[in-house]
């Protein structure tokens, strides 16, 4: 492993939920200072800041952007760089290939990558009219009435016509998910449990997705700390984390210009990262991808090759993905179990994956042995697939 | 905040929603590489030319996807519920998101995925308020 290879050293996080208390700013710079205690970095060894937006409001995105953030951690002077990058739910691996380039390439040396958002006590009615009036070509397809849901609700559906799965077995993904989230104490819905059939007992909101099928919007925030292999090693780290491969896809723009929805960009993505990995979806040990609908998780776990095509929903409901299952699967519980933090919600599935192959899970959740973990995320309309192969690394 | 998308766009869009508004279903078709397209664009995607015109377009599709909003809508489509919409794919390799009519049984269980569906335009105060593609089940 080169000196310069780019690798994640430390993370932070804030739990996922409502906290109408937690203020925006404040999340930040409290998850910052975990995640550089976390790295064994003092936060004046700093020198470029990636910033992960929030959704919840401009005056808060705009404030990252105007560098807030260096200001509130006392950094003015010190910091080369500070910006924000944005993809909405794919953010978060393309922060990480930015972070990743920059290193590597001499541009800086400790990045310090945050992310905050207040979905869970913003209105929740303004937070979903923004998410359904973007994403859709205003002139074209606006006036049909798309909404947020249906777009997940189009997914489902041919998902589940193409798979043959039941709505039980769409159900088992949420369950399988709450299962996760039941171990992890930053998860939304850390002490509530899921069944099946609560599932499909809730209202029918946008067929064929149930009200228990949808993401929960939530307050969260986490922090991740990346360097280079060879700092890593001179600051004495035991185990780091290297991004053995990466592939994207962006298949559309307009959900209703998406080729096969239940496909998405996840096949393409995937050639690219296993390549430059050099291992399979088979030598995975985990995996974290994106779930703000269990189809979207599906699709993903057949594109990225974690399960036979057709097969991802079923091997849910066998509990192949759950604690105890051949391939632990959203080890957090997911967007759809630990709350939908906008676009933290990819972000805190890779600070999970970060987390497992750090060994920092603790004593109920850590995946024995976890080495190599499959990422994915999926940002707006799913509109594009992005992939990160990690592997832990130790000293 | 609105998107300056809006300013200058009538070239493009009125011949399309005039279409709608006639009970016809138009899509853009490039003359330099014959090829159809949809949504409109300001340049033909495939070859980037800019001489594009409306088409006549066929009637019947397939439905790749549909989706029933019973509890929930965007704001202005509150007294729509229920009401369902999908991804319907044309012969000449065209889709786009469409209103869906509800079956005989007026709901739309009668719907499938892959199932043929024709091109049926809503009224001209519909058609005038909201300039979308509506589709139905055949006969």
């Amino acid at each position: 492993m080169s000196d310069d290879e780019p690798v994640f050293i430390g993370i932070g996080e804030q739990p996922s939920g409502r906290y109408p208390n937690r203020p925006f700013m404040g999340d930040l710079v409290r998850v910052g200072v975990a995640a550089v205690a976390d790295a064994g970095l003092a936060m004046s060894d700093i020198d470029t800041i990636l910033l992960i937006p929030c959704l919840h409001s401009f005056a808060d995105q705009a404030d990252l952007v105007f560098s807030r953030v260096v200001e509130e951690l006392g950094l003015s002077q010190r910091i080369k760089s500070s910006y924000l990058v944005h993809s909405g739910g794919s953010t978060s691996d393309n922060t990480i290939r930015d972070a990743a380039g920059l290193i590597s390439s001499g541009h800086a040396r400790n990045v310090l990558v945050l992310q905050a958002e207040k979905w869970g006590s913003a209105p929740v009615n303004e937070m979903i009219d923004m998410l359904t009036a973007n994403g859709i070509p205003r002139e074209w397809e606006k006036d049909s009435g798309l909404s947020f849901n249906a777009v997940g609700a189009l997914i489902t559906q041919r998902y589940m016509h193409a798979s043959g799965s039941t709505p039980a077995d769409m159900a088992s993904v949420c369950v399988a998910l709450r299962t996760w989230a039941n171990l992890n104490p930053n998860a939304m819905y850390r002490d509530r449990t899921l069944s099946v059939e609560q599932v499909l007992a809730s209202k029918m909101v946008t067929d064929p997705i149930r009200a228990m099928e949808c993401p929960m919007l939530a307050d969260g925030a986490c922090a991740l700390v990346l360097t280079s292999a060879g700092n890593a090693r001179r600051l004495g780290r035991d185990r780091w984390v290297r991004i053995a491969g990466s592939g994207g896809c962006v298949s559309h723009y307009s959900i209703g210009q998406e080729r096969d929805l239940a496909v998405l960009g996840w096949e393409k993505a995937a050639v690219e990262a296993y390549e430059t990995a050099g291992w399979g979806p088979q030598d995975a040990d985990i995996a974290e991808i994106y779930d703000s609908y269990a189809a979207v998780l599906a699709s993903g776990m057949e594109g990225l090759g974690l399960a036979p095509k057709h097969e991802a929903a079923r091997q849910f409901a066998r509990g192949e993905f759950s604690p105890g299952g051949r391939l632990p699967t959203n080890t957090n519980g997911g967007l759809l179990s630990a709350g939908h933090t906008g676009v933290g919600g990819g972000t805190a599935l890779l600070t999970e994956g970060v987390r497992q192959l750090l060994g920092r899970a603790g004593p109920e959740r850590q995946v024995e042995g976890a080495t190599r973990a499959v990422c994915g995320g999926s940002g707006g309309t799913y509109m594009d697939s992005q992939v990160l192969l990690l592997e832990g690394v130790s000293a | 905040m609105t998107s300056s998308n809006e300013v200058g766009m009538e070239a493009l869009t009125e011949p399309y929603y005039a279409a709608l508004r006639r009970g016809e279903l138009v899509v853009q078709h490039c003359k330099a590489c014959s090829r159809d397209i949809m949504y409109p664009r300001h340049l033909c995607p495939f070859c980037y030319g800019d001489d594009l015109s409306f088409v006549p377009a066929s009637t019947r599709g397939v439905l790749h996807s549909f989706a029933v909003h019973r509890i929930g809508s965007p704001t202005g489509f509150e007294n729509d519920l229920p009401y369902a919409v999908g991804v319907v794919k044309l012969a000449d390799d065209v889709q786009f998101l469409a209103r869906l009519w509800p079956d005989a049984d007026g709901d739309w269980g009668g719907y499938a995925c892959d199932a043929e569906v024709v091109f049926r335009a809503a009224d001209a105060a519909e058609m005038q308020r909201r300039p979308v593609p509506w589709f139905g089940l055949p006969g």
